[in-house]
């Protein structure tokens, strides 16, 4: 209690304290020993006290510090004086916070039900807030991270949406880098590398610089230097720099990591650098110099992201009027050799918003439907204080009979519920720190990897308190403005009872707002339930049970050319002949990731000619339409006589031949792909099932598979084994199989095929939850709001009914006078809900499936179920109208 | 003599604490305690206000600790004690002179002679 003490102290001016905290710890202590401040009440009692004491003495000290450092600057030749006893309004504010601490203990029940609203809704808000703070708006620690850009790249020829991540060739690259507006810039591709030497090999995820990065992100080495010029250089001296993830995990946080070498990939690298904790760049643990020549670079192979810093004086909007005549200047001088240019686009965006642009709608959903839950809270404190002005009305009539202002009753309420709103806010925060840890356990390990988290920053502690001053003001503006119109006079001679009658109009109104906004976010979590339900049942055009998925990387040195092919084909063999397996095969990936996707152009009529045309790019093994579960629809699929030198063949799904061969016979077709800057052809030899290929939810995308030993060059690889057995003993299984052909090279990425489908509908799953839990409190907070309102309804009404009772009236009908009156209020509030979600109906559009904004069976469930909260929150109420005894409500006078 | 404020309440009752002799914060506290029946009870903050202000206007001063008072822990042989200034005797003297009047006066009005008995 000492340590509370103390903080409390610090609340006085640093001169006071400086000069008595001894001595007022001491008698602290004393006074905490008396004996009528012992027991747990005694103790409450104490902390009352000490507080109310502190504050009002630490807001008169300071008033009064203030007054002398005024006086002392413009009141020449006057002392300050010693002694002060006009009212501040430092005064007035510890006044109203002594008087407010003292009613809360004298109405603990009010004042906790108060709180615990605040905390909640604070809480709940909070948590929102710094869980998409720390992974969707600022999720990095980079310094000025609005002026830290991605540049991405639309091609509207290739009907493609604007990319970020391998978006540019480094001869663009270089185009862009002559820019003024980028005050440092880089560039780097992606790459999986294993880093062997001491135990076992890890793969580590890598990024290849073309420049150096470091002074883009703004962050240098905490170990060790940079990259040098002659490093970054082609052919320069094999050097690396890594995470400090990675220092941790794979070298034990050897400082001495600087003077040895690794093995990357089974050359020896000295290590020259380990960067801080806080670098995060799309998860990559390794960095190490590119090597390549971008010069003589095809045009058209854009593998790398482009990453830049504005220099200073450069806006973002500068930066961008000079891409796009950059953009324009290429188009011009290459549209002749790569038709793709025309009308193309360059774009710098803040790395945040690049990189999150797909989250960003589902979080600012998130947040406002959190927002609306707040709002449903504010309504029905705001509901508790009038009923509670109406109870205090006499009080509040008596002391502006004395003499006191309007605007001083009206600062008095607004502290008392600022202060609970402040109390509330502590609450929440600790609720809030309880859901960042609970975060941690939802979000899944792919997304983990980047090394997000949500935390207090000063930012998310600003929107805590913020929302607390705000909510606390919303709260106390109703009751305080109906104070301020209190006519004494009627007031103190009007019936306490019949005194509160104003008020109910005014709570009416509140639960309405309460049962609108419930309705919203009721109809909003249905919508999205119903979403993911669709999305559910979606058939992926595969079988994805029983399949387990992994990746595995060959290092370019160890396996050249055919030999990736043998290693696979061995390996394949091997898999299969683990007793469970049906069947194995390896690909350059698998539905729903569609990530691969190329040009390649078509001879034939029926070709569209808007724009390009583009596919994914599948490279598989033999037996990976049975893995899959993807049937063929005609033609053959791939054996074992599509060699390296023999003709080259390709296998197209239905969506391809559907697009591409209108009204032609597919099989035998011949196409030319595009790859690495060269176009190669090949005979169309069999149509495979539509798949969904491009995520869950999106439409079939055309795709080529090719045979993976006509494509050498993929050396890193999907393995997809369908098993009869558990998953973790197939693993184990195909671990050791690798190990026996090739003990160094490791596998990640695990994951069955259903995981797989679900992290791509993760972000969906997550906010149809979040909603629901959202909704379901705020149509809890709405019942107990209409509960409050007919109560007070029923209790200012028992005179009018025991007259209506005595006159003849059956109870029956009495009981329906107070259920027409809620049903009446929830019509109406369900009436503005689906108004306003049908306004704001476009915005929840993009983030529906298979569902449209207005949907009448969600209405209609919606207002059902409102209907049925409200007529059970009312019963109580209703019934105990209908049990009234005339004779007691008559003598009830 | 200079028109001066009356004292506040408080603030007259922990002079006359220690117009029986220098004490210690806690001390001061509990004999205003004793001497208004419990009426007037000073938290930490409330008391050091009031010392800071007697102190600022000289009417009260720091004092040697008695050494007849047994220190009941370490804490306590800290304690500051405080007592009055020949500028601080005056002055209570000159309030209670004050409030003798008034009360005087108060004694003359026969409706209220029975509330001070």
């Amino acid at each position: 209690m000492i340590l509370f003490y103390r903080a409390l102290l610090l609340l006085y001016p640093r001169a006071f304290r400086r000069r008595y905290q001894g001595e007022l710890r001491a008698v602290f202590l004393s006074i905490r020993r008396e004996s009528r401040y012992s027991g747990g009440v005694g103790r409450l009692r104490f902390l009352r006290d000490i507080v109310a004491d502190t504050c009002a003495t630490a807001g008169r000290q300071r008033g009064r510090q203030g007054r002398a450092a005024f006086d002392r600057l413009f009141v020449t030749g006057r002392p300050a004086l010693p002694a002060a006893t006009k009212r501040t309004e430092m005064d007035t504010f510890a006044q109203d916070v002594r008087y407010a601490l003292r009613y809360f203990t004298r109405r603990p029940g009010f004042a906790a039900v108060a709180v615990l609203s605040f905390a909640l809704a604070i809480g709940g808000n909070t948590a929102i807030y710094g869980i998409l703070d720390g992974f969707v708006f600022n999720p990095f620690p980079y310094p000025q991270p609005d002026r830290f850009v991605a540049i991405g790249v639309t091609f509207p020829r290739l009907s493609s949406d604007t990319t970020y991540i391998e978006a540019l060739s480094p001869p663009e690259y270089l185009e862009i880098r002559s820019s003024r507006s980028f005050g440092q810039i880089g560039a780097f591709d992606l790459g999986n590398r294993n880093v062997s030497g001491g135990d076992v090999p890890e793969r580590v995820f890598t990024a290849l610089l073309l420049d150096d990065l470091f002074p883009v992100v703004g962050m240098t080495p905490a170990l060790g230097r940079g990259f040098t010029a002659e490093e970054l250089a082609p052919g320069g001296p094999p050097a690396a720099i890594i995470s400090h993830r990675l220092w941790q995990s794979r070298f034990g946080g050897d400082p001495a990591i600087l003077s040895r070498a690794i093995r990357i990939g089974g050359s020896s690298t000295s290590v020259v650098g380990v960067m801080p904790q806080g670098l995060v760049l799309l998860g990559t643990d390794l960095w190490i110099p590119w090597g390549g020549d971008a010069v003589g670079f095809p045009m058209n192979r854009r593998q790398f992201n482009v990453i830049a810093r504005l220099a200073p004086g450069a806006t973002l909007a500068l930066a961008n009027a000079e891409l796009a005549a950059i953009a324009d200047r290429i188009d011009q001088s290459h549209r002749a050799e790569f038709a793709e240019y025309e009308g193309w686009k360059l774009v710098a965006t803040p790395w945040a918003a690049a990189l999150f642009q797909d989250a960003r709608p589902a979080a600012y959903l998130l947040l406002g439907a959190v927002g609306l839950v707040l709002l449903v809270a504010c309504a029905n404190l705001a509901n508790l204080f009038l009923a509670r002005s109406t109870t205090r009305h006499r009080e509040l009539a008596v002391r502006l009979a004395l003499g006191a202002g309007r605007w001083r009753i009206a600062r008095h309420l607004l502290t008392e519920s600022l202060l609970l709103a402040l109390a509330g806010a502590c609450g929440g925060l600790l609720l809030a720190y309880l859901a960042f840890m609970g975060a941690g356990a939802l979000i899944p390990q792919q997304v983990q990897v980047l090394g997000m988290q949500a935390s207090f920053s000063g930012r998310v502690l600003a929107w805590s308190v913020g929302l607390a001053l705000a909510s606390g003001l919303l709260v106390a503006l109703l009751p305080a403005v109906q104070a301020t119109r209190t006519d004494p006079h009627d007031s103190l001679k009007a019936d306490a009872r019949a005194g509160g009658g104003r008020g109910g109009r005014l709570r009416q109104a509140l639960v309405v707002a309460e049962i609108a906004l419930s309705v919203v976010l009721l109809l909003g979590a249905g919508l999205l339930m119903r979403s993911m339900v669709n999305i559910q049942r979606v058939d992926p055009g595969y079988e994805p049970d029983g399949v387990i998925t992994m990746r595995l990387t060959l290092p370019g040195e160890k396996y050249k050319g055919e030999a990736v092919s043998a290693f696979f084909d061995a390996l394949l063999e091997r898999i299969e002949a683990i007793p469970g397996v049906r069947s194995a095969s390896a690909a350059s990936q698998f539905p729903p990731m569609g990530a691969f996707e190329t040009q390649f152009s078509v001879q034939g009529p029926g070709t569209p000619t808007d724009t390009l045309p583009t596919a994914l790019i599948t490279v598989a093994t033999p037996r990976h339409f049975e893995t899959l579960g993807t049937p063929l629809q005609s033609g053959r699929g791939f054996d074992a006589s599509d060699r390296l030198n023999a003709p080259p063949v390709a296998v197209v799904n239905q969506a391809f031949a559907a697009r591409y061969f209108r009204g032609v016979e597919p099989l035998g077709q011949r196409i030319e792909i595009e790859a690495g800057g060269r176009r190669r052809p090949a005979t169309v030899v069999g149509i495979v099932r539509d798949s969904r290929n491009a995520g869950a939810t999106q439409p079939v995308r055309p795709e080529i598979h090719v045979p993976a030993r006509q494509t050498p060059a993929w050396n890193q690889l999907f393995l997809l084994v369908r098993s009869d057995a558990a998953p973790a003993s197939v693993l184990s299984s195909v671990r050791q199989a690798i190990v026996s052909l090739d003990p160094e090279q490791p596998v990640y990425m695990i994951q069955t095929l259903r995981e797989a489908i679900a992290l791509s509908s993760f972000q969906q799953r997550v906010s149809a939850t979040l909603l629901g839990i959202f909704a379901l409190v705020a149509l809890v907070l709405a019942a107990i709001g209409i509960y409050g309102v007919m109560s007070y309804a029923v209790s200012a009404r028992t005179q009018e009914i025991g007259v209506r009772l005595a006159l003849g009236a059956q109870r029956g009908t009495v009981l329906w006078l107070v259920i027409r009156q809620v049903l009446v209020l929830a019509a109406i509030g369900v009436t503005i809900g689906v108004a306003i979600l049908i306004g704001a109906g476009r915005t929840l559009e993009q983030m529906l499936y298979g569902v449209r904004p207005v949907d009448p069976l969600t209405i209609v469930a919606v207002s059902g179920l409102l209907a049925g909260v409200a007529l059970l929150a009312a019963w109580v109420p209703a019934s105990k109208a209908s049990r009234i005894d005339p004779i007691d409500a008559l003598r009830y006078e | 003599m200079q028109r001066r404020k009356a004292l506040s309440l408080p603030v007259l009752h922990i002079m006359l604490a220690l117009a029986d002799g220098p004490r210690h914060g806690y001390a001061i506290k509990l004999e205003v305690e004793a001497r208004t029946r419990g009426v007037i009870r000073l938290g930490p903050g409330t008391l050091y206000e009031a010392i800071r202000r007697l102190e600022d206007g000289e009417l009260i001063e720091q004092a040697p600790a008695e050494p007849d008072s047994e220190p009941a822990n370490g804490q306590e042989a800290q304690r500051r004690y405080y007592r009055l200034t020949s500028l601080g005797w005056r002055t209570l003297q000159d309030e209670v002179r004050q409030l003798g009047e008034v009360v005087n006066a108060a004694r003359a009005n026969p409706r209220l002679r029975k509330g001070l008995a």
